[in-house]
């Protein structure tokens, strides 16, 4: 629906993509754990490799301490919803991971 | 030399005065069209025929509205004068009640002030004189709300952390965008759904969730100021749910096309001030040394009783339904303080205001008011939470949250029936995501989409490099937080120093 108002009402997007540059926002969810009240956002190079964001999730979650980070590496992952198997190799963008995309994990 | 007899002067009847004072001042344009003279009030599609039937219960004149509102204003400043003279603060239940005050001192006078600004555009851009003239009385009230809230907590910022910016920080702190966006939300609609969102669904609907609890919290707390603002500002709380309920029958009776647009709104505005007012659920639950009754206990009672009981069967005459997704609402009762108090207690760090784990007398009363779900949280997470306090550490969450876009609130809010999983909604708008805590806040997304992505997003904003640096103590700078105003409430120095006004130890920080 469009907005009512006297004139064409159309304004930008205040978190789109290009304000990132070569960067994106990713949430990344601890499905099943509130400890984290809610889902984390981070500011992440899209070139950067999935491997590394397990990396960074091992030191992150274990402000938690019952987190055990060894256990990130049998992970079950989703990427906005759809079940993947990363390649930890490949950049994020490549594992199908876009601006403000969800990133859900389960232990 | 004879005196002819004098004519008794006439006096006006108190109705024929109110008429002769208001409505009798209104004349019909007759150089200018009425559309020239009232440009915006018809762009929303509100069909209105005749403005005459504006009724204004309350007849106030403006000489009235001045004498009552003088005296009502002198008694509040006696109260403030005798309290700061006897040090009434030390007469509090305890320094952590003034965190509760702390939120609403930051997040709360500043909207006032804005609702002052509509109400007095109202005043000169409604149609008819009666409404018109109630909206310049209201437009009175929140000004003077503002200005007694600022004076009534100004004593507290000499004893108290957390109180010294509140203006700067309701512009710029992550969880004061929440009041900020709902208001802004607002201010920026038409003049019609500025009613249905202020007028109706605030003041009237939600009014007494948010104005009883907090008053008789300050009466129950020895907050002597804020409970005698509380009752100041009673008086023209009724006048203002009287407007509320006066705007939506006069839409509802003026054109039956009206009515879904009515409807509409009264569903997004229950859901934004139902999401704005959870912040009052963690005070209530969490923050009140001395509780009055529990959220869930007000939101039977002054909602679901009073409101969904009372007022929506009045207004089904009219064709009007119960909110969209109040079910969701009334399904969050038992859950909804202790999700929000979580929130503040992790991001407290980076808040004006302190948090704690419930001491063992909070837990018993959490645990009988709620027998189900407070053993689910003390048992994932408190209990986690002092294992790291015995530890000697504090839990407070080292990153930053994922927002919805359109309460602003982090999103800890969890599924329908299962308190433990977080509630994930997204939408796509030309090719973008956005994310939301709830169905309700994803509705009023997908409704107007290009308003809502233009949402200031503190957690966007910080990692956009608009918040002072990429570093907590970066945005803690340009939030203009200082030492002492956040973080963990025990050792703080607001502890410190009620434990020495009160001849005790300080405790180990």
């Amino acid at each position: 629906m469009a907005v009512k108002a006297m004139y064409d009402y159309d304004w930008p997007s205040r978190s789109a993509a290009e304000f990132y540059g070569d960067d994106q926002l990713v949430h990344v969810w601890f499905r099943g754990n509130v400890f984290f009240v809610s889902a984390q956002t981070f500011r992440f190079p899209k070139a950067m490799p999935f491997g590394e964001l397990v990396g960074l999730c091992k030191g992150f979650f274990a402000a938690d301490p019952d987190f055990v980070p060894d256990a990130m590496d049998s992970a079950n992952w989703k990427v906005d919803g759809q079940p993947i198997t990363p390649d930890l190799d490949r950049s994020l963008e490549e594992n199908g991971v876009g601006h403000k995309s969800l990133v859900e994990f389960t232990l | 030399m004879t005196v002819p007899a004098q004519k008794p002067v006439r006096k006006l009847s108190m109705k024929q005065r109110y008429s002769a004072l208001t409505h009798d001042l209104d004349w019909t344009p007759t150089y200018v069209t009425e559309e020239q003279v009232f440009p915006h009030t018809t762009f929303e599609g509100i069909k209105v025929h005749d403005w005459s039937k504006w009724d204004d219960p309350f007849r106030l004149t403006v000489e009235a509205y001045n004498k009552y509102q003088a005296e009502k204003d002198r008694r509040l400043y006696a109260v403030l004068d005798g309290f700061a003279q006897s040090q009434g603060q030390l007469g509090l239940t305890d320094a952590r009640y003034m965190n509760a005050m702390k939120i609403f001192l930051q997040g709360i006078p500043i909207h006032e002030y804005d609702a002052h600004r509509n109400f007095a555009y109202l005043a000169r851009y409604a149609n008819g004189p009666g409404a018109r003239f109630a909206a310049l009385c209201q437009s009175l009230d929140e000004l003077r709300h503002a200005q007694t809230e600022i004076h009534t907590l100004s004593h507290y910022n000499k004893h108290f952390d957390g109180m010294h910016d509140w203006h700067k920080w309701s512009d710029r702190v992550w969880y004061l965008s929440v009041p900020k966006s709902f208001f802004e939300d607002a201010l920026t609609a038409g003049p019609f759904e500025w009613l249905i969102a202020i007028g109706f669904s605030f003041e009237y609907l939600l009014t007494n969730l948010l104005f009883v609890p907090f008053m008789s919290g300050a009466a129950f707390n020895g907050d002597l100021p804020t409970m005698t603002f509380g009752f100041s500002a009673q008086s023209d709380e009724s006048r203002h749910m009287t407007l509320g309920l006066e705007a939506i029958k006069f839409m509802l009776e003026q054109d039956e096309d009206n009515l879904p647009i009515v409807q509409d709104w009264l569903d997004k505005w229950f859901w934004r001030g139902y999401r704005l007012i959870s912040l009052v659920a963690g005070m209530m639950d969490y923050m009140l040394p001395k509780r009055v009754m529990s959220w869930k206990e007000a939101f039977e009672l002054y909602f679901e009783e009073q409101m969904l009981g009372g007022l929506f069967k009045d207004l089904e005459y009219y064709g009007i339904k119960p909110p969209r997704h109040v079910d969701w609402a009334i399904g969050e009762k038992e859950i909804l303080s202790h999700q929000v108090y979580w929130i503040l207690y992790q991001y407290s760090h980076a808040a004006a205001f302190s948090t704690t784990i419930p001491d063992a007398e909070d837990q018993a009363w959490l645990e009988q008011a709620y027998p189900e779900t407070w053993p689910v949280y003390r048992d994932t997470v408190w209990n986690k939470a002092q294992r790291v306090m015995d530890e000697g550490g504090r839990y407070f969450n080292p990153g930053l949250p994922q927002l919805c876009t359109v309460c602003q609130i982090p999103m800890g809010f969890t599924e329908p029936g299962d308190p433990l999983t977080q509630c994930q909604r997204q939408s796509v708008y030309e090719g973008e995501r956005y994310d939301f805590c709830s169905d309700g806040c994803q509705w009023i997304f997908d409704r107007e989409p290009v308003k809502y992505r233009q949402s200031w997003l503190p957690v966007h904003q910080i990692f956009q490099g608009n918040c002072g640096g990429p570093t907590l103590p970066d945005v803690a700078a340009w939030y203009g937080l200082q030492p002492g105003d956040g973080a963990e409430y025990l050792g703080s120095p607001d502890h410190q120093n009620w434990l020495a006004w009160h001849g005790q130890a300080p405790q180990e920080g």
